[in-house]
């Protein structure tokens, strides 16, 4: 059934979390388990019953960009946060090791990015609000905005905060006129987009791709929605570095995070050609709709991603879960784990910078190839107990010695869609 | 040998109609489906009018229509135009349901606008430019509503459709402005061709006739303010043309493996035999000047289906009705068919429906697909002015019988550059 496949393997790699913005600090600091959940601070989240999250303090795009890439810099002003995190990671992959110009057919470049819906920055709407609401609760007289309020809006405001800019952004940066997707399905957008990649390069539609997520919810306007309607941790507003707790009994629900993380993905020979470090092999992938969140359809995903990659349970080293301390979903993921693979160690990190939105598959997934290539496996915080219903062995507390060749990434929405990676040690 | 991927059921929710006979009939005569705004008050807008989806009732579709009161419209469009196409297909309710997948180009719900323009202004400093986060946060606290807000997410259309019709394959959603649903397509077609499912819901649904989506695209001056007249705003390929026209809808097709819609005796609209993916890598919002990625993605998609430019009959355009995009795209169609752009005859059926944003590029290939199953090609209506730089045979202002077309292709070409083209060929 499965054409045979051009090699696909990650050659570059750009992070921003919480925990550390360049890859030597990410993996540090999982190596340490340094806590990136803490109290809000970018304003002040009195009003909210989550009042902590994942935020990167004092990031600034410009540092991340060298002083010769003008334009880029120039085009900082039009995007929001979450675009920006999604450049300046796909600058640091290039960085570490993009193709040269010269190298690379630009028709041969392609991105694929993890977006989600970006919140529109407030400042941008004050004015045109202020000439447009009436009354004691600021009630908005359309009348007066058509009129008077849009006027007020920056005119390039709605480009700002369209999910497709960081693909087009980056697009624009590097030359890559191959294909161009951004996938949108929250928490599983980012490993979706390498998924999609590496069909793209398995049917030799490209040689090379950035594969990115990037996210940012940290923003008063997400913040705000999302404690309406997403199980967030509301008991640990004291406590942040402890909010977050993958698989354990005491859990609650998990906090807001931000960053972004980009792969180069690219044809094994091609990178051979290049003379590009190889950082690991993505060997498998597949997705699903895991209808109830009941374990099944999950379970077949990973057994379908391990068969395209050729390996069985006895090959993987861990498997790098999604799980972010939520009551429901962490029970439903276990479900799907024990039955696909039993008793192989599983970790999550989540507990170190909360759910990253669109980035977290990818963010999270760097920790495996990370932890792949130093041979190191760092632990998982804040799961004290192991929960009863979520029956899977749980790598807690410090790092332990890589001993397989294989990890498995997973994501999932709070709907049900589910998707596996698998990833091979070169 | 790859494996085949055919279309064995299309449905649409659009401005000129809730299925596609429907749409299509009007589409013959010609007929337009913009008029005023009357989901909001848009009297002062810089622009009034839009292409808005009339009289729908999901509940016509669904018995279980009052399980979704709370999303937006863009997921009861496609929820009806899904159902529609998978009774279309006649594809069983039985059998292993994760070979059957969801790939939608969708775009989010309506937001807030009272809530987050009320709450900007409740919490601006004097010289409105600087809103409280802190104060805004309390003011949104108290106003969103939560249910509504969880349905905004975009994950969550095709996350609808999974449940509904238990289908339980690969679930993707894409968001790459006006190709979005096109590309869906073709990427959904090439999971069926690589062995990941064998079906596919796939397609796309879209609604921005709200104050934010009006607002920003008016501050981006890519709208007609033709509100003298809003039936002859879209006019494609014409000298006079200042804007596009907002429109709304949501389309589906099945995509399904041919030797499994054979084995159940489908029936098959049509195969899907080509598909060409690019970026232009030059700005957010205009295309390229020479329609450099947008001609490579026709040219791919042509390769793919394995023809050559003069066997296509006919080409769907993108078509927007603004100054930019139908000179380039102009540019583009000669570009990648050579000699042949002068024979083949292309239309924007944009010029009636307005631009579905995201859901465009399924509705613009079921409008193909059906034109050249009935031998009737839609025209471009209120092309009266020929531009000089629009040289090709756009079929103006009334429809043509035709006989033989065995190929047919419709462009998709979105803001931040992606380019799209499928081919679907008769079997």
């Amino acid at each position: 059934m499965t054409i045979p496949q051009r090699r696909a393997v990650f050659t570059g790699l750009g992070v921003l979390t919480p925990i550390g913005t360049d890859p030597a600090a990410y993996w540090q600091s999982l190596l340490a388990g340094t806590p990136g959940v803490r109290r809000i601070g970018s304003f002040d989240p009195s009003a909210l019953p989550c009042q902590i999250a994942g935020e990167l303090p004092g990031f600034d795009a410009k540092k991340f960009l060298p002083a010769e890439m003008k334009s880029a810099r120039k085009a900082l002003k039009t995007m929001a946060r979450a675009i920006q995190l999604g450049v300046c990671a796909a600058e640091q992959a290039m960085a570490a090791g993009g193709p040269k110009k010269g190298q690379i057919d630009p028709f041969r470049f392609g991105i694929e990015f993890g977006c989600v819906m970006v919140a529109t920055e407030l400042d941008d709407l004050g004015k045109g609000g202020q000439v447009s609401c009436e009354g004691p609760d600021s009630t908005v007289n359309l009348t007066k905005w058509g009129a008077d309020g849009l006027k007020n809006v920056p005119p390039l405001w709605m480009l700002k905060y369209l999910p497709n800019m960081p693909a087009c952004h980056v697009s624009i940066n590097y030359d890559a006129q191959g294909p161009n997707n951004t996938i949108t399905s929250t928490e599983t957008a980012g490993l979706m987009a390498l998924g999609e990649a590496y069909r793209l390069l398995g049917r030799n539609a490209a040689d090379f791709f950035l594969v990115g997520g990037c996210d940012s919810k940290t923003n008063p306007l997400s913040q705000s929605r999302y404690n309406g309607f997403y199980p967030l941790t509301k008991s640990h507003n004291d406590t942040p570095a402890a909010a977050v707790r993958p698989f354990d009994a005491a859990r609650d629900g998990c906090v807001i995070g931000e960053g972004a993380a980009v792969f180069g993905l690219e044809d094994l020979e091609f990178a051979r050609k290049r003379g590009a470090t190889v950082l690991a092999e993505l060997v498998g992938f597949a997705s699903g709709y895991d209808k109830g969140k009941k374990g099944p359809v999950l379970a077949g995903v990973i057994r379908n991603a391990l068969k395209e990659a050729g390996v069985g349970p006895a090959d993987v080293d861990h498997v790098n879960a999604a799980a972010g301390g939520w009551p429901e979903l962490d029970a439903w993921e276990a479900r799907g784990i024990r039955e696909a693979l039993g008793d192989v160690p599983v970790v999550s990190y989540k507990g170190l910078f909360g759910n990253t939105g669109a980035a977290s598959g990818l963010i999270e997934l760097a920790a495996s190839v990370l932890a792949l290539q130093h041979g190191e496996r760092p632990g998982t915080v804040n799961c004290d107990k192991v929960a009863a219903d979520c029956q899977v062995n749980v790598h807690i507390g410090p790092p332990r010695k890589v001993t397989k060749p294989v990890a498995v990434k997973l994501a999932y929405t709070d709907r049900g869609q589910c998707a596996a990676a698998v990833v091979r040690k070169v | 040998m790859r494996r085949r991927v055919v279309i064995t059921g299309m449905g649409v929710v659009t401005p000129l109609g809730h299925s596609v006979a429907d749409m299509f009939g009007h589409l013959v005569e010609g007929k337009s489906g913009i008029d005023r705004i009357t989901h909001f008050d848009a009297r002062t807008f810089p622009t009034t009018f839009a292409a808005e989806v009339k009289n729908f009732d999901l509940g016509k579709f669904l018995p279980s229509a009052a399980r979704y009161g709370q999303c937006g419209v863009n997921t009861r469009f496609a929820l009806a135009a899904a159902k529609q196409a998978l009774a279309d297909s006649n594809l069983p309710a039985t059998g292993d349901r994760t070979r059957i997948g969801v790939y939608m180009g969708s775009g989010e719900g309506s937001e807030d606008f009272h809530t987050v323009i009320g709450g900007c202004a409740a919490a601006a400093d004097a010289s409105g430019y600087k809103v409280d986060p802190g104060k805004f946060a309390a003011y949104a606290a108290r106003h969103l509503n939560a249910p509504v807000e969880a349905e905004l997410e975009m994950h969550t259309t095709a996350g609808h459709l999974a449940e509904e019709f238990d289908l339980l394959g690969p679930n993707f959603t894409c968001l790459t402005a006006c190709a979005a649903s096109a590309q869906a397509i073709g990427e959904a077609a090439e999971m069926i061709r690589h062995g990941d499912a064998d079906v596919f819901v796939a397609g796309g649904s879209h609604s921005m006739i709200h104050p934010f989506g009006v607002t920003g695209f008016n501050l981006l001056t890519a709208l007609s303010t033709r509100n003298d007249s809003p039936q002859t705003a879209s006019r494609p390929f014409d000298a006079t043309r200042d804007g596009f026209v907002l429109g709304e809808g949501g389309g589906v097709v099945i995509l399904e493996e041919y030797e499994h819609a054979t084995k159940r005796g489908a029936p098959i609209y049509a195969e899907l035999t080509g598909y060409g993916t690019t970026g232009d890598a030059h700005a957010m919002t205009d295309p390229h000047p020479e329609g450099r990625g947008a001609s490579r993605a026709m040219k791919d998609a042509i390769r793919d289906a394995g023809i050559s430019p003069a066997d296509l009959g006919y080409i769907n355009a993108h078509g927007t009705s603004t100054p930019a995009n139908d000179e380039t795209e102009t540019l583009t169609i000669k570009a990648a068919l050579g000699e042949a752009a002068y024979k083949v005859p292309v239309s924007s059926t944009k010029s009636m429906l307005g631009h579905l944003i995201a859901a465009g590029g399924v509705v613009e290939l079921i409008i193909a697909i059906t034109a050249m199953r009935r031998g009737v090609l839609p025209p471009t209506m209120n092309l009266h002015h020929p531009d000089p730089k629009c040289d090709l045979d756009y079929i103006p202002n009334a429809a043509r019988e035709v006989t033989g077309i065995r190929h047919v292709a419709s462009n998709s070409l979105g803001f931040g550059g992606q380019n799209i083209t499928l081919v679907a060929s008769r079997i």
